[in-house]
């Protein structure tokens, strides 16, 4: 079915249909090393170093190119990944890693080139002329670069070509390269939430008619490879999710990987298959039904504006860098930065989601047994054998309780029998060469005083 | 104190007027400031060097790479005089977060905004707390704005290196030297770096072959002391960029006796590198100045730098803008606007009402109307002041005398300013106002920083205001920094260790589900004076009826990337590169503009928030520029 107003043809395609094909590119003798020697692109500057052979590669694959794009993006999300360690980015770009071909990552932060040679590789790649296999990267929303076209005019431009009438130079839009390099592209890669679901630059109110990589290529787009967008989304995303990512892609295509599993968004299932809040380090508060209340407490934000537990996002286990951090476990209520309803359907921040009142009173309601059960199991786990048989904890620190009483020990031992049930290092029969008096079994009067003992009674 | 080109006087009580008599005194054409050489004579002089059949090359270089973020830079060269006749700074991205704000709850805000930037990742949400809480009245407690300047200074501990390392210092590597200034190397060889003892590196040979991108030893221990200040970061912010703890009136970080010491461990790692970081930068300068007197022209402008400070005292700080010089002053790093060289305010509201943004060269209309003609104390400002400005986004064709960029204008009484990290540095030296601590103190031309013994002693070494200002002292400078900020880092965990010591917890003003009550119903106007890894940054806001009506970001590179202004000013980028020598070899076939992209880097630029935001249906545009980041 179509609906009206939506035209059988994709954004992009009616971007290309607007703009026309090209075929005049740079020249290269005329250039010159303007912008940084243009006979040394970083590419050949790494050579000696990154190159690889087969027993590292551990495939058929040597090298693929990658084009990293900005659109509108905070450059958060190439941040991010300069901070991922599994594998790393300078792993990745020296063929450090083993398993992997040499990743040429033309990236705008990155390179020495500037200028048009910086350009350069990305435009043969339009041309098709480019030596080895490439993917494409998108950090940032989609523009409709439409709107602005109607008044002369960008709204993200990324490098001159003369693709202007009659060989003009005219400043290329970041949608007009996906547009034309998706098609040769063995895959297309959405990072972070504005290039996976428009994220803020398609919040509510926006001027430049934003979207997602997904809304600008449509559901019918096939990459060289035959792969539909794949989404690493996050605002910012953890680095490690998108190098993991690249990296099980690439395993499968040298072979010894399994074929990595995307859910129906195109994201990693793995990574993207659990809700934040079942791995959260709060999580527990929550089973027991103690909230946070202030700004700063140690217990489980979901009144405080949690979204985590109906939030696709793994930063609780992972943490944000190397391991360390994560929201909720530094105190950060999730706002659901990773979700394609980001952030409108969030929004005010700060303000408990409505779902939690069914849950956080039925959780308060368990938790209200829950936790005295534990408290008491937890009071006997903090005792030593010998304190309970002399009755006694000598500790020099204040105390917060007493010695348990009389009905406090006759459930401690009814416990300890239910947990002592099956132990079969309680059968009969001796040991070779063990003395009897090192053995509590042999000795009645012993065996009856130890936790699950059949007459463990205070002295 | 006083202001030159706006038509501002003050009271014996040093409250500002506008003069008396003057009409219409914000008018371009009334208020103007002295204006050395205009476009049309640069065009002719270029007219007239290309009919001599001179060598001038014309080059767009888009995009300009390692930068954060979309910048193109149009330069003309003369290669045969070897100087720079023009150029053009253009920002070349869009996105409209302003305008996104536009008429939300203030809670989104700080959400919202942090997304201006992922380079500068947290500042923009920590500016935008400052900015609401000053509208909403919220004073965090002192643990809260401890726990603030502890994050930020582990962001800058992020931002410095990022930017020395990966950024500009390929600029000054083996591979970079041997192809643009080959003449360079056979002195690199020779020359013993006097750094030695504390980077290592015999001669400026090594010292450049371990600034090679990727593979150099400088370059990979960059990128992972990046890592370890972002852990310091997360600790406390759950991630980045884009910390999750920042809250109006506070944070909502749970801090524990582990959080202070995995930070405090982090952070005893840095001293060292610190160490090494200055004695680098200190050798990188002194060999291209001994090289080539030449290089001290290299990205030269006047010393014409604008901050608004950064770190609060977590005792003086209270969320009023009435207050705002007195708590402005007791910063870690003091409020400044220093005009060619020297220091003439240390007073936010001095700063802050010499504000003005222009359009004249970007792709926005003019707005009309003034709504406030003071800053609520009584102080004047204009029409193009940010509180007063509307953003009205129009995309059009480039042309130099036209429109060029999606940066505007950001002006101080309508001179030329730079932001940058190091601003921080002349402020607080000259202005002599740091907080009593145990580590840093100012002279008055310079500060000496006490290095506590890491794996390396104790050590003691001193940044002075340079007597020239370019690439070279920019990145010094930047280097001295990271020092600078960490020492900071150290003071602030001390204070919060001496917080818990009182039993002091709360790191908020108010619980969360209060915060709604506190949303005012009039009408309200906050700023954000804070700064990012690049300087000066500043949000404005008003709100009315609890929401926003008007969101306006001006960001470090903003002002820097800015373009030319209604007199033909250029901005920094542009004035800076049209000082700097061509002193690579001037053949046309080898010419790789390395001098001029030198002096770009040095400005660290990030474009991402450096652009502009309007308000639905191509009506009403509003702007929210901010960090040096470029054009939204």
């Amino acid at each position: 079915m179509v609906y009206a107003g939506m035209s059988a043809k994709t954004p992009a395609e009616r971007l290309l249909d607007l703009l026309g094909p090209v075929n005049q590119f740079h020249d290269p003798v005329e250039l010159g090393d303007f912008g940084m020697p243009s006979r040394a692109f970083m590419e050949d500057m790494l050579e000696p170093v990154a190159s690889a052979g087969p027993g590292s590669r551990l495939g058929p694959l040597e090298k693929i190119h990658v084009f990293w794009f900005a659109g509108m993006s905070c450059d958060g999300c190439s941040v991010a990944v300069t901070g991922a360690t599994a594998p790393s980015v300078e792993g990745l770009v020296l063929g450090a890693h083993p398993g992997l071909p040499r990743v040429i990552l033309h990236h705008p932060v990155l390179n020495m080139e500037a200028g048009p040679s910086y350009m350069r590789p990305h435009e043969l790649a339009v041309q098709g002329k480019l030596d080895a296999p490439y993917a494409i990267v998108l950090e940032g929303s989609i523009s409709d670069e439409t709107i602005a076209m109607q008044t002369g005019g960008y709204w993200s431009g990324q490098g001159e070509e003369p693709w202007g009438p009659n060989g003009e130079m005219r400043t290329v839009s970041t949608d007009e390269w996906i547009a034309r390099l998706s098609q040769g592209a063995a895959a297309s890669i959405a990072i972070g939430t504005c290039a996976t679901w428009g994220g803020i630059p398609a919040a509510r109110g926006n001027p430049t008619g934003a979207m997602s990589l997904m809304d600008f290529l449509g559901q019918d787009y096939r990459s060289a490879f035959g792969v539909p967008v794949v989404n690493i989304p996050g605002c910012a995303p953890i680095g490690d999710n998108f190098t993991e990512t690249v990296a099980a892609v690439l395993y499968f295509l040298q072979g010894f990987g399994p074929l990595p599993e995307f859910d129906e968004l195109g994201r990693p299932a793995w990574l993207f298959g659990e809700t934040v809040h079942r791995h959260c380090v709060r999580g527990a508060y929550y089973e027991e039904g103690t909230y946070a209340a202030e700004f700063g407490d140690k217990e489980c934000l979901v009144e405080i504006g949690c979204w985590g537990p109906v939030v696709n996002c793994n930063i609780t286990s992972r943490g944000a860098i190397n391991h360390v951090g994560g929201c909720m476990n530094a105190g950060g209520a999730c706002i659901g930065c990773t979700m394609p309803g980001f952030p409108d359907k969030f929004t005010p921040f700060y303000k408990r989601p409505p779902g939690s009142m069914a849950s956080t009173g039925m959780a308060r309601m368990m938790g209200s047994v829950v936790r005295p059960l534990r408290r008491y199991s937890n009071a006997h786990l903090n005792r030593e054998v010998r304190w309970d048989l002399q009755n006694d904890t000598p500790t020099g620190w204040a105390r917060e309780r007493s010695e348990p009483s009389g009905l406090s020990n006759f459930g401690h031992r009814f416990y300890d029998r239910m947990r002592r049930s099956g132990d079969t290092g309680r059968r009969r029969g001796g040991e070779w060469g063990k003395r009897d008096e090192w053995s509590d079994e042999r000795d009645s009067s012993t065996e009856r005083m130890l936790p699950g003992g059949v007459g463990h009674h205070n002295q | 104190m006083c202001f030159k080109n706006l038509p501002i006087e003050f009271d014996g009580g040093g409250n500002a007027r506008l003069k008396g008599g003057i009409r219409d005194p914000y008018s371009v054409s009334t208020s103007r400031p002295t204006v050395t050489k205009t476009d049309a004579e640069r065009e002719a002089e270029i007219h007239r060097l290309m009919a001599a059949n001179g060598h001038i090359k014309d080059i767009n270089m888009d995009p300009v790479t390692r930068v954060a973020g979309a910048l193109a830079v149009h330069v003309t060269a003369d290669l045969d005089s070897g100087r720079y006749l023009d150029a053009r700074s253009q920002a070349t991205l869009f996105r409209g977060y302003e305008v996104i704000l536009m008429g939300r709850d203030p809670r989104d805000a700080i959400f919202v905004s942090s997304r201006a930037c992922g380079v500068c990742g947290g500042v923009h949400a920590h500016a935008s707390a400052y900015a609401i809480e000053m509208a909403m009245g919220l004073a965090p407690p002192p643990l809260g704005t401890v726990v603030r300047n502890m994050q930020e200074a582990a962001e800058m501990g992020y931002d410095n290196p990022l930017h020395l390392y990966l950024l500009a210092g390929p600029d000054y590597s083996e591979s970079v030297i041997k192809a643009a200034n080959p003449e360079l190397w056979p002195k690199a060889e020779q020359w013993a770096c006097p750094g030695q003892v504390h980077h290592g590196f015999k001669s400026m040979a090594d010292l450049m072959t371990a600034l090679n991108p990727l593979t150099g030893a400088l370059y990979k221990e960059g990128l992972d002391f990046t890592r370890v200040s972002r852990e310091m970061f997360v600790i406390l912010a759950g991630k980045y960029p884009h910390p999750q703890t920042v809250v109006p009136g506070g944070v909502s970080s749970t801090v524990t006796p582990q959080t202070l010491n995995e930070y405090q461990s982090k952070l005893g790692k840095l001293f060292d590198y610190a160490r090494r970081m200055v004695a680098v930068w200190d050798d990188i300068t002194e060999f291209f100045y001994e090289a080539d007197e030449r290089y001290k022209q290299v990205g030269s402008r006047p010393m014409n730098l604008i901050d608004l400070g950064f770190w609060d005292d977590p005792y003086s700080y209270d969320a009023t803008y009435e207050n705002c010089n007195e708590w402005g002053q007791k910063r870690w790093s003091s409020p400044g606007l220093v005009l060619n060289g020297e220091l003439v305010t240390t007073r936010l509201t001095d700063i802050n009402i010499g504000l003005e943004e222009f359009v004249e060269h970007s792709y926005y209309e003019q707005w009309a109307g003034d709504r406030y003609t003071d800053d609520g104390l009584g102080n004047p400002i204009g029409p193009y002041h940010p509180w007063n400005k509307r953003t009205l986004p129009a995309p059009t064709g480039k042309s130099w005398k036209d429109k060029y960029t999606w940066a505007c204008s950001p002006r101080w009484d309508r001179n030329v300013v730079e932001a940058g990290a190091y601003a921080r540095m002349f402020n607080t030296a000259m202005a002599r106002t740091l907080p009593e601590n145990d580590f840093i103190e100012v002279t008055g031309h310079s500060m000496r920083m006490h290095i506590p013994k890491g794996m390396t002693p104790e050590m003691t070494v001193e940044w002075r205001v340079p007597e020239v200002w370019n690439a070279f002292e920019r990145n010094r400078a930047r280097a001295y920094h990271y020092l600078f900020s960490q020492l900071v880092g150290l003071n602030s965990l001390m204070q919060a260790y001496k917080l818990f010591k009182e039993g002091e917890h709360r790191v908020a003003a108010v619980p969360p589900d209060e915060l709604d009550k506190h949303i005012p119903k009039d009408e309200r106007r906050g700023v954000g004076f804070w700064g990012a890894g690049r300087g000066f940054l500043i949000h404005h806001l008003s709100m009315d009826h609890g929401k926003i009506t008007n969101y306006q970001i001006d960001t470090p590179s903003t002002v820097n990337a800015s373009p030319r202004d209604p007199w033909d000013q250029p901005g920094a980028y542009e004035e800076a590169v049209m000082n700097t020598p061509i002193i690579e070899d001037p053949d046309p076939a080898k010419f790789t503009s390395i001098d001029m992209l030198r002096t770009i880097r040095s400005f660290d630029p990030c474009m991402p928030c450096t652009t502009h935001v309007h308000t639905g249906n191509d009506t009403v545009v509003r702007e929210v520029n901010t960090c040096a980041c470029g054009v939204d």
